[in-house]
């Protein structure tokens, strides 16, 4: 069976959907059986949660210069 | 067709005919990405926006080239990634993605029998906003991004942030599937250790 640390090494395969078929069923038992490596799961699911909801403005002068330099090069 | 795929087409055809509102809303997503990605490779933020800058300048000039062989997204990184390629070179930088820098393994963590010695916490309060030393969480990963090596913090954009094709993050930053796999995880690591330490 599955170590911790074997889930642990495996946890973004696990997310990333990049075990094998074998490598799925004993990660499933494991965590069947073992709270601390769904924790871990979840923190690691969290963290992309997380940088998925960092949000931030573009710098405004940045679009308008695009554009500018677009529209001086049609000239 | 997938609508997601439906969606990009409708994107690139709006683009095509000088939508303003369908590059507005391409460029204030992709944007802030796009100059982190830019800044891992050139010296500087400034430059990093002068990349992008050009980056959507060349976007809007060639979009009628766009075949559609990779997503949008990975088209316009692509793009991205080549330029600040170019301009690090002339500016005498060395670039490449190969290094992951530190690796943050959990083995301390671990017993001689590779369990835990410490069960890791059930993170069930861990929401983007939730204050924790004076900001909200959402806030303190993109520091906590932004600190990361060059090479974990553009696969955790171009991966997690832009959710761009595993195919395509290797083959902008020229790096090989099971580097990429190091780097994201090694990467998600990190990123985990600073929530912990925040929150606990």
């Amino acid at each position: 069976m599955m170590s911790c640390k074997e889930v642990a090494d495996r946890a973004s395969a696990v997310i990333d959907g990049e075990l094998s078929g074998w490598e799925m069923v004993q990660m499933r038992l494991h965590l069947a059986m073992c709270r601390g490596c769904r924790h871990f799961l979840g923190q690691i699911r969290a963290v992309d949660q997380l940088a998925s909801s960092v949000t931030e403005l573009p710098p405004e002068a940045l679009r308008e210069e695009a554009l500018s330099k677009l529209r001086a090069d049609k000239k | 067709m997938r609508s997601d795929q439906r969606k990009e087409l409708e994107t690139v055809t709006r683009l095509r005919a000088g939508d303003r509102i369908a590059f507005n809303i391409l460029f204030n997503r992709h944007t802030p990405s796009m100059i982190r990605v830019a800044n891992t490779i050139v010296s500087s933020r400034a430059v990093a926006e002068d990349i992008t800058q050009d980056t959507w300048l060349a976007v809007l000039k060639s979009i009628d080239g766009f075949e559609g062989r990779s997503s949008l997204a990975g088209w316009i990184f692509t793009i991205l990634i080549n330029k600040a390629r170019t301009r690090a070179r002339r500016d005498g930088r060395t670039v490449s993605f190969d290094e992951g820098g530190e690796d943050n393994n959990l083995d301390a963590a671990f017993d001689g029998h590779g369990r835990w010695k410490d069960k890791p916490e059930l993170w069930d309060e861990i929401t983007p906003e939730r204050i924790v030393a004076g900001r909200n969480l959402a806030a303190h990963m993109s520091a906590a991004i932004n600190e990361l090596p060059p090479a974990q913090r553009a696969v955790i954009v171009l991966r997690v942030q832009e959710g761009l094709d595993p195919k395509e993050v290797c083959a902008a930053l020229e790096i090989t599937d099971s580097n990429l796999r190091v780097l994201l995880h090694r990467a998600r690591l990190s990123l985990r250790d600073r929530i912990r330490t925040l929150t606990s």
